[in-house]
């Protein structure tokens, strides 16, 4: 029985981390029709940020909190110099891809020359540990857990009952349609840019509270992210949190039976069979078209 | 779809034959003669890794700019030429020139593969799928570490030779001129491919692909042929890099060099080839005239990217056009 909940524990925090981030590409994705390839490095900016707010000797409910609103406007201003601008080109998801991915560059090398190299690491959410069903969890882990589905939900509702967030989401829909009825366009695309970006730095505190932060900490997320998008279907937001956690319980499973090498090979082999056979991704309607 | 300004610098046969040629004999006679100006082996080294950058960049321009397949495994292309060279010509111990070949045509067959899953989808899904193509590829590497030395690399690769040539005490000259010789073949099998039917009818398909099928055009073996043909020169200059560094290592499908590539292709200018081969030059040794600037270096190289693509979105190319347009129109009217 341990080994079943030790794959059950696994998948559903790692589950929850790849569903926090997932989520913010997948609204950047549906709201802009961009990529966003540096939505790791928010993660890691998140973490940073919260870590040196901390070293400033603020308490943690306050440091938190504090960092993920920095985030936002960190997201705001990163949507402002790299994206919007580009709006209206014919190549934009090409040029999109080439702008945030130097500006991730750096934001990355700016981050190593102000924090420098070395390892650091976050408070935790909750100290201390606990067995549960003959698994040995920490708190900050069980907190992660419990956090993540309440903050998605949170992010649910309100897309789907505000006027703001419904505004999003006609945005998402059809966007000439949005600009007519008199809705801000370029303010939206800037919102949709800011949760993106808190939901990652979220991510990365709860990342930087159970393992070394560094630099470059945010490139691995990002690919896993990469992966649960493309796996729940990139048009809507509820597909990829299902999406990422199944991947969480699939690699549990997988690094317990085929060990950790072969992982990352089995999940891009089952992404690509996916992508075969159901191109808009396992949780999406057929109906919408691929662009 | 603004198909004018996107479909006419690429239209085939827009320069005459004549006039390219001659711009091409000279452009790399002028390359040629260059190490008689440049003795010391730095310089010849930058050029060399400017010549490889230009054949990876240029033909990935054939895929994404000629094509518009958003192929973002091209880089893996260039990956599996350095492994398959390394491992054929240090563990099986096959001659370093059949392993040159052999690497080019590994690298065609997986982007034959590769187009596969790709066949059914557009846009985004290509990007997605091609960079997850990349991350296996570079898991598979990863995970047979007996074989391939993981995430360690390989190191005594052995290098290629000329007859009785010593290669290493030459000053890299034969180094230079292999890889001279290797952009011209690939800048030339291009430009040839890019002006041929075969050529026109890719660029159909992309600029409007509905009309392109019901003319005739195959998307399935044409969006094949594209990414095979962008394959073989990136495998060959994957396996030229590895004899030339005598080692591979992971580093090769990591983001940053894949990131410094595609800059090129795009500063450039997209479905120019020569756009590429540019802005190879520019880059390269604008990162190399930075090298005091340590880890300045690679943030005042991503900002210029930034800039060059808000500001000049049709790159480098399209900024020397609309100086060239700007003179000639002086010259016609003097004012």
């Amino acid at each position: 029985m341990s080994v079943f909940s030790d794959i059950f524990f696994g998948g559903l925090f790692q589950g929850s981390l790849y569903a926090m981030m997932a989520v913010g590409l997948a609204l950047v994705w549906t709201t802009i029709g961009v990529f966003n390839f540096s939505h790791g490095v928010f993660m890691m900016l998140g973490a940073y940020f919260a870590w040196q707010l901390v070293a400033f000797g603020l308490p943690v409910v306050i440091a938190f909190p504090l960092a993920v609103i920095v985030m936002a406007g960190a997201g705001w201003i990163l949507q402002a110099s790299v994206v919007r601008p580009l709006i209206g080109r014919p190549n934009i998801v090409l040029v999109v891809v080439i702008t945030t991915l130097a500006a991730g560059s750096l934001i990355e090398n700016g981050a190593l020359t102000v924090w420098g190299p070395r390892s650091k690491q976050l408070p935790s959410l909750i100290e201390g540990n606990t067995t549960i069903a003959g698994v040995g969890v920490s708190l900050h882990q069980i907190a992660i857990i419990v956090i993540t589905p309440l903050v998605l939900a949170a992010l649910w509702s309100f897309l789907n009952r505000t006027r703001l967030g419904l505004a999003l989401r006609a945005v998402a829909q059809n966007e000439d349609a949005s600009q007519l009825v008199g809705l801000n366009v370029t303010a939206l695309y800037g919102l949709a840019f800011a949760i993106a970006a808190s939901l990652a730095g979220l991510a990365g505190i709860f990342m930087g509270g159970y393992r070394f932060m560094n630099p470059s900490m945010g490139a691995d997320p990002l690919l896993k992210a990469l992966i649960v998008v493309v796996f729940g279907g990139i048009s809507s937001i509820s597909g990829p949190i299902f999406a990422a956690y199944l991947i969480g319980f699939f690699e549990a499973a997988s690094n317990y039976y085929f060990g950790l090498y072969w992982t990352p090979a089995l999940l891009f082999l089952v992404l690509i069979a996916t992508l075969m056979v159901r191109p808009e991704g396992i949780f999406a309607s057929r109906s919408r078209g691929l662009a | 779809m603004t198909l004018l300004d996107i479909a006419i610098p690429s239209a085939p046969g827009r320069v005459t034959w004549n006039r390219e040629a001659i711009g091409f004999v000279a452009g790399f006679l002028l390359l040629a003669l260059l190490p008689l100006v440049l003795g010391d082996s730095y310089s010849r080294h930058v050029l060399i890794m400017i010549f490889i950058y230009a054949i990876v960049a240029s033909n990935w321009d054939l895929s994404l700019g000629y094509g518009g397949v958003f192929n973002f495994g091209h880089l893996a292309l260039f990956g599996i030429g350095v492994y398959v060279y390394s491992l054929l010509a240090k563990v099986a111990g096959i001659d370093p020139w059949i392993a040159l070949l052999a690497s080019g045509v590994t690298s065609t067959l997986a982007a034959v593969l590769v187009t596969i899953p790709i066949l059914r989808l557009k846009g985004i899904y290509i990007i997605l799928v091609t960079f997850g193509f990349a991350q296996l590829v570079m898991q598979v590497i990863i995970s047979q570490s007996d074989l391939t030395g993981g995430t360690q690399g390989l190191v005594r690769v052995p290098g290629l030779y000329l007859f009785d040539h010593n290669m290493i005490r030459d000053g890299k000259l034969a180094y230079f001129y292999i890889a001279l010789a290797l952009l011209v073949a690939s800048t030339l099998f291009l430009r040839l491919f890019v002006r041929s039917r075969a050529g026109a009818s890719i660029v159909a398909l992309r600029d409007n692909e509905e009309y392109a099928i019901s003319r005739g055009v195959s998307l399935v073996r044409q969006r094949m042929v594209t990414l095979a043909a962008s394959a073989f020169f990136t495998g060959i200059a994957g396996a030229f890099y590895a004899a030339y560094q005598r080692n591979a290592s992971i580093d090769v499908f990591g983001m940053s060099l894949a990131t410094i590539i595609l800059s090129m292709v795009l500063l450039g200018g997209t479905s120019t080839i020569y756009g590429a081969i540019i802005a190879s030059f520019v880059l390269t040794v604008f990162s190399e005239a930075m090298a005091d600037f340590g880890a300045w270096r690679p943030m005042i190289t991503a900002l210029l990217i930034i800039v060059i693509m808000l500001v000049y979105p049709s790159g480098l190319v399209g900024m020397i056009r609309a100086a060239w347009a700007l003179v000639t129109e002086r010259i016609k009217r003097p004012a």
